[in-house]
């Protein structure tokens, strides 16, 4: 007679097998239903938490969450989606009072009052810290007077006026990251660091993965539009 | 389907196990002993509550990284302004892997109850072997360590002023199955493993 089993085999085996059959049923489901998708600060990973209190010209320091942007349902190539540009900034960085210039003018170009801009809404905002160097002391009037590029404040960015910083007065939010939570979070390694993130909260564009990249190309490249040929800001 | 209902489908078979495995099991197996020979013996009882406690702890888990799948997508499961909102719980990515390797805790847990399933599995097959002592006690040394787990995910569930409901249930399961191992342990030790009631 044909033996199909073996009859000295230890039951340990047969319930080894069983067992891990059940776990493997139990990934393989897993797999087939959901596409997860890492929380991190490399592009196509979605964006980390960041909370705090934020400034925005009016009402004094009112609660921040950016999962609020987020809208789960954003599909590539929808142009109503509203995107986010987001800069890791210290108003005492040399760096960071030189680009306010470029945020400026970007902010005025991208977010939706601009009539040349075809594309999607680009919302700015600011996530200012206070680095751990020397000579870096900042505060919430500080980061205030440096938003709203307030003359004779008696605050200092950078070892001048915050009112004398190059470009306009921001007319984004600023939320205030004096404690570094947001920026230990975001791993960002140095200011002024910027990211560039799509309706759904995904990561599109970070500015330590293309050294070198200018955030408004970044803009005009990945930042949906009506209509690829047409002019733009 | 609403997810506290879906919840049921785990916590019900959860509870019905560490029922089997307190010495209350004798009360609800009594009557049960004809249609199911092996609740008439403390070890029979004892072991299908483990059995019932291990595949439904090993089912939550799969569905809490199941929800931690989902939330990473975007999507919600069972978000909520309560203070029972698993979804923000599962969701918070500061709290939701182990701090060593950054599994999961759904993973683990899963993990965890299979390798429990499969001690209590073999046990119950041939519940004489010479390493069914051991397993025994594997069994309730690795439970004994889930509480440190329970602890540090409780902590989590305070600092957050949020509890996940899925969690919780995986966590009754472990104390079930701890208890099971346990009473097990003790029983194959007294010499009273093979009486008949």
């Amino acid at each position: 007679m044909k033996h199909i089993y073996d009859d000295e085999a230890d039951v340990r085996t047969k319930a080894a097998i069983r067992v891990m059959s059940l776990f493997f049923v139990g990934l393989i489901i897993i797999a087939a239903t959901t596409s997860p998708i890492a929380t991190g600060t490399k592009a196509g990973e979605r964006a980390p938490a960041l909370e705090g209190k934020f400034y925005n010209g009016s009402g004094g320091w009112q609660t921040f969450n950016l999962e609020s942007y987020w809208d789960s349902n954003w599909q590539e190539g929808d142009v109503s989606g509203q995107w986010v540009f987001l800069e890791f900034m210290d108003t005492d960085c040399p760096y960071c009072v030189r680009s306010a210039e470029d945020m400026s003018l970007n902010a005025a170009d991208f977010d939706g009052s601009n009539p040349q801009w075809n594309g999607a809404i680009v919302n700015f905002m600011a996530s200012a810290t206070e680095l751990d160097i020397n000579g870096h002391d900042s505060s919430r009037a500080e980061i205030v007077a440096f938003r709203d590029k307030t003359a004779d404040s008696g605050q200092s960015c950078a070892g001048s006026d915050c009112g004398s910083r190059p470009g306009s007065a921001h007319t984004f939010p600023y939320i205030d990251d004096l404690d570094q939570d947001n920026m230990k979070e975001w791993k960002v390694g140095g200011t002024p660091s910027y990211y560039l993130i799509q309706p759904d909260g995904i990561i599109a564009w970070s500015s330590s993965e293309n050294p070198g990249e200018d955030s408004r190309d970044a803009i005009l490249s990945l930042v949906t539009r009506e209509s690829a040929d047409t002019g733009g800001a | 389907m609403d997810s506290n209902i879906q919840l049921l489908i785990y916590l019900i078979p959860t509870l019905i196990g560490m029922f089997l495995v307190l010495p209350t099991g004798r009360v609800i197996a009594s009557s049960l002993e004809e249609t199911l020979p092996s609740f008439a013996t403390e070890r029979g009882r004892v072991l299908s509550g483990l059995l019932l406690t291990c595949v439904a702890g090993f089912a939550v888990s799969i569905q809490t990284l199941w929800i931690s799948s989902k939330v990473s997508e975007g999507g919600n499961f069972c978000a909520s302004s309560t203070v029972f909102s698993c979804d923000d719980v599962i969701g918070n990515t500061a709290y939701n892997t182990d701090p060593i390797f950054g599994i999961p805790w759904g993973g683990i847990g899963a993990a965890v109850f299979c390798v429990l399933l499969y001690l209590a599995y073999s046990t119950s097959l041939e519940p004489n072997s010479t390493w069914v002592d051991n397993y025994l006690k594997l069994g309730t040394a690795l439970t004994f360590g889930g509480f440190l787990v329970i602890g540090l995910l409780v902590s989590y569930e305070i600092q957050m002023e949020k509890i996940c409901q899925y969690c919780t249930t995986a966590h009754i399961a472990n104390v079930a199955a701890f208890i099971g191992f346990y009473r097990l342990m003790k029983l194959n030790e007294s010499g009273e493993w093979n009486q008949e009631s």
